[in-house]
């Protein structure tokens, strides 16, 4: 069985499942569920809606070159089967796959990780045209005026305990 | 609507020169066609049943079809299914005329029908491919895509002379 890549999300379409329309130049379009369907139907573009493969490669979101996606394409040559071949390819696809995980988690991190030294630029300029808002300690304490009223607290007495009496 | 703007069209035709009505006519054709694209991206995804017109994609001569009995299922024929149809229009100097009545199998049906694994598949028109009572068919050709489950239905020629599976 063929695992296949739906048209539209570029999901894994599994067998049983979706739906698949054959254009009359014999282009077959397969959809994972409806939800890719209709959008197909609405004619809308993939790498226009932002939930799709399409849109997240095009745009930067995910990992895009990567050894560990060789392994994952689609060949038109039948393998010949081997016992041997079957059992190291299972035992490989284990581990790709980790290092799948890992590479795109690293990528992922990378991407959230905030730009600091654009941020501490900013932060730099702002404080250098605003300069002038800020006041020496000594001047505050010249003038009272510069100052927040400061809150005085009002110590209240204390409840009296007037529980009912048994 | 149609019938009310040809009327103009002739009236300007037969008031000013002749050449003019010519270039009215030019004009008018586009959204003909248009309608006709319309007439296909809806095509009707229902039953092929008593009435329905369909598309003959084989060499046998004939271009348009007419389904009068549809000779399995209680509420008409689907893709695969076999219909008796009657020949509304056809190529001068083919193998059958206009009114004459055939067996034909669906292998193309806009209606989505059920593969062996559950999944869908869908074509972009209604087409058949006229047969003889032997269950072969007419034509030497068969043009545009058909699907894989004509192989069930034992209709073996048509596969073998289709340009894609699908």
């Amino acid at each position: 069985m063929r695992l296949e890549k739906c048209w539209f999300c570029s999901s894994t379409v599994y067998p049983g499942h979706g739906i698949q329309f054959v254009r009359n130049d014999a282009k077959i379009f397969r959809f994972c569920r409806s939800k890719c369907h209709k959008n197909f139907k609405m004619k809308r573009n993939p790498r226009k809606v932002k939930w799709t493969k399409a849109y997240r490669r095009l745009h930067g979101k995910d990992m895009t070159q990567d050894s560990t996606f060789e392994f994952e394409r689609k060949r038109n040559r039948p393998e010949r089967y081997d016992r041997n071949v079957t059992e190291n390819t299972l035992a490989a696809i284990k581990k790709i796959d980790k290092v799948r995980v890992d590479r795109e988690a690293r990528h992922h991190a990378k991407r959230m990780k905030p730009k600091k030294a654009q941020l501490q630029r900013e932060a730099a300029r702002e404080l250098e045209q605003n300069i002038s808002m800020v006041k020496a300690p000594g001047a505050l304490q010249q003038d009272p005026s510069l100052t927040l009223p400061i809150k005085v607290k009002v110590s209240k007495p204390e409840k009296v305990d007037n529980r009912m009496e048994e | 609507m149609a019938a009310s703007n040809s009327s103009k069209l002739f009236r300007v035709g037969r008031s000013i020169l002749g050449g003019l009505s010519n270039n009215a006519l030019g004009a008018s054709r586009p959204s003909s066609q248009l309608a006709d694209m319309d007439f296909r991206s809806q095509q009707t995804r229902t039953f092929i049943q008593m009435r329905t017109s369909l598309k003959v994609v084989d060499n046998s001569g004939a271009k348009r079809v007419m389904c009068i009995q549809a000779l399995k299922g209680k509420k008409g024929a689907r893709l695969g299914d076999v219909i008796v149809a009657s020949v509304k229009e056809a190529h001068v100097g083919g193998k059958v005329k206009k009114g004459d009545v055939h067996y034909a199998v669906v292998v193309r049906a806009a209606m989505p029908r059920g593969r062996c694994d559950g999944s869908e598949v869908k074509f972009d028109d209604n087409a058949v491919v006229l047969i003889n009572k032997q269950g072969e068919p007419i034509g030497t050709r068969v043009f545009g895509p058909v699907p894989h489950e004509l192989r069930k239905k034992k209709h073996l020629k048509i596969l073998s002379l289709a340009e894609q599976i699908a």
